[in-house]
């Protein structure tokens, strides 16, 4: 009973936006949507401005998470497997973005962008999405770290590999499932990024959220679910791709004895 | 062939006050197994992280053949490991872990088949190429990862421990298949342990560590049944310390009264030692015979081990089991043979 609960809570609002995206000319006090159509997804889909911000987000979206996990990497690997005398520091600079409100920052952003001319570019905006997505790539990926054994890659160097082909040939094969989950927490971040992307690109660059925020304005219940049933697809269907991955190569860095 | 040299060695850990490694020179000589033993954290493992260049030492120079290994990148050394775990790489599969080494060095795939198939021969496992680590045992895993390690013929092979999360079965088979390989192919090798039977079965020499520096080293009979000194001498099981003066073939000690010894020139303060398994209990009187009283009798078979007080003292005996068994409580007399009395310093 208690997970039918659940269920229901869960799915209600996606239920909700369902039946109001199928359908046409639904109003009080019809219980259910009078007429079904699929009509309101293909004016969409083929809309250029809406296909433009769907590609926009997830390219975006894309580097945004390649980015952090570039940069993440060494931070979170010093953290996961080192220890210093600075290292509560490192951590707290690290984590500031999450903790300081989202406003203050993108304010901040937004004149640093104007003043570097970054301001609505796409270099900008992906810049402006880093800030909040670094946080939690480094965080899982330290967590992967503080589990990862370095004997692994000296057992590589000692057969002879360079750390080249130690990095590409081992490290990330080691630790795939963790830099999957750390690019996954990236990806959604800066794919549900409005704030940030309103700020620095000015309305310059639209993506779906930006896109998204002006139906809900507009007052379309029709658009507004259509469109966010769009928005929701990709990180449903990464997850859901990810999470049957990871449970297919369940990640066995700890070997057994 | 590959002869190793360590000379005046110095390594200090960053915020460590004391080092690991203190003026440590060791030669080990081509084909020559040398175990290192010695409580943990003596700096054993850090010596195998110098050679593998996982670590730098602060001061001295390591040579194979005569030449400074230390200029060279770690991957060019040749120096391969071998740790408690086999860290075989989970995403390959037996054969393609074996072939890791071959294929960074560019044998052909049909060279590198041919090699696979010769290193399970030699570790007793053929066949099992397309298995993955994970469907091994520890000992298999073990096995495969010497393979993994032999297979691109290093000039010396690092043992850090490597039967030490094995169950005794499995780690005595393995112990001796290592060693019998590692004769085959006349590989220069080092072994880190702190189980003494271990260095004792496997070595040609064993070095005792002990404040950063070799404390002895010797061949493993001679330094069982004679070490050197107070401190090696415990560590390879010896509990009975007789401190007197020496003259004219006798010891003269405050505990133990007057006890004869072989060294008739011996003159001045000593410490005399020996082996448990080496003092004799008896019923009657004898030289060197020293009155007691029975505290405890444990039988384990092969032998049996007693203590055994006299005055205050107590003192432990390792006898051959097929003696008379001895109760708790009765009188003996507990002889130190003087053939087995040695000098420690």
């Amino acid at each position: 009973m208690k997970k039918f609960l659940i269920w229901i809570v869960l799915l209600a609002p996606l239920l909700t936006l369902g039946l109001f995206a199928f359908s046409k000319g639904w109003f009080y006090p019809e219980p259910f949507p009078v007429k079904w159509t699929p009509e309101t997804f293909s004016r969409l889909l083929t809309d250029s401005r809406t296909l433009k911000a769907i590609l926009d987000s997830l390219s975006l979206a894309f580097i945004v998470s390649l980015l952090s996990l570039i940069i993440g990497y060494p931070a979170a690997r010093t953290i996961g497997t080192q220890d210093f005398p600075a290292k509560k520091y490192v951590w707290l600079a690290i984590f500031l973005p999450t903790v300081v409100p989202p406003l203050a920052i993108g304010m901040g952003l937004s004149i640093l962008a104007l003043q570097t001319g970054l301001a609505g570019t796409r270099f900008g905006i992906i810049l402006a999405h880093i800030v909040p997505t670094l946080p939690y790539t480094v965080f899982t990926l330290a967590g992967v770290f503080a589990r990862y054994d370095e004997n692994y890659e000296y057992q590589a160097l000692a057969l002879g590999a360079s750390p080249t082909r130690i990095f590409f040939t081992v490290t990330l094969r080691l630790l795939a499932p963790g830099l999957a989950v750390a690019g996954l927490f990236a990806f959604i971040i800066s794919w549900s990024q409005y704030l940030l992307t309103l700020l620095v690109g000015g309305g310059r660059v639209l993506t779906l959220p930006v896109l998204l925020f002006s139906a809900v304005s507009g007052g379309n219940p029709t658009t507004i679910s259509a469109l966010s049933l769009l928005f929701l697809a990709p990180p449903v269907l990464i997850i859901a791709a990810t999470a049957r991955f990871l449970g297919e190569n369940p990640n066995d860095i700890h070997e057994r004895i | 062939m590959t002869t190793v040299t360590f000379t005046h060695i110095s390594k200090t850990y960053p915020k460590a006050d004391a080092p690991v490694l203190d003026d440590f020179s060791l030669e080990v000589k081509s084909g020559e197994l040398v175990s290192l033993l010695g409580p943990s954290g003596i700096g054993k493992s850090t010596l195998l992280k110098l050679i593998a260049g996982i670590e730098k030492p602060d001061a001295g120079e390591i040579l194979f053949n005569g030449e400074s290994i230390l200029p060279i990148a770690p991957n060019q050394r040749e120096a391969v490991f071998m740790f408690q775990k086999a860290y075989l790489f989970p995403f390959l599969s037996v054969g393609e872990n074996i072939a890791f080494g071959l294929k960074v060095k560019g044998f052909s795939s049909k060279e590198r088949q041919k090699k696979v198939v010769e290193m399970l021969d030699l570790i007793g496992l053929p066949g099992i190429e397309n298995r993955r680590p994970n469907e091994l045992s520890g000992g298999e895993q073990q096995r495969v990862a010497l393979a993994r390690s032999l297979v691109i013929r290093p000039k010396v092979l690092l043992l850090d421990e490597p039967f030490n999360s094995l169950d005794r079965p499995v780690r005595l088979n393995l112990q001796e298949a290592v060693r019998n390989i590692q004769r085959e192919l006349g590989i220069t090798t080092i072994l880190v342990t702190h189980d003494l039977d271990e260095a004792m079965a496997m070595s040609d020499r064993m070095a005792l560590m002990m404040g950063g520096k070799i404390a002895a080293i010797d061949k493993p009979n001679l330094l069982f049944q004679r070490p050197p000194c107070v401190e090696t001498a415990k560590f390879v099981g010896v509990e009975l310390f007789i401190e007197g003066v020496a003259s004219s073939g006798t010891l003269v000690s405050a505990e133990w009264g007057e006890i004869k010894i072989e060294d008739k020139t011996k003159k001045g303060r000593a410490v005399y030692a020996i082996r448990p398994e080496h003092i004799r209990i008896q019923k009657e009187k004898s030289e060197n015979a020293l009155a007691g009283l029975v505290k405890n009798y444990i039988y384990r078979g092969t032998q049996a081990e007693m203590k055994i007080a006299v005055g205050e003292k107590i003192l432990r005996a390792h006898i051959p089991a097929k003696n008379d068994f001895f109760s708790i409580g009765e009188p003996v007399q507990v002889v130190l043979p003087q053939e087995y009395l040695f000098v420690v310093t």
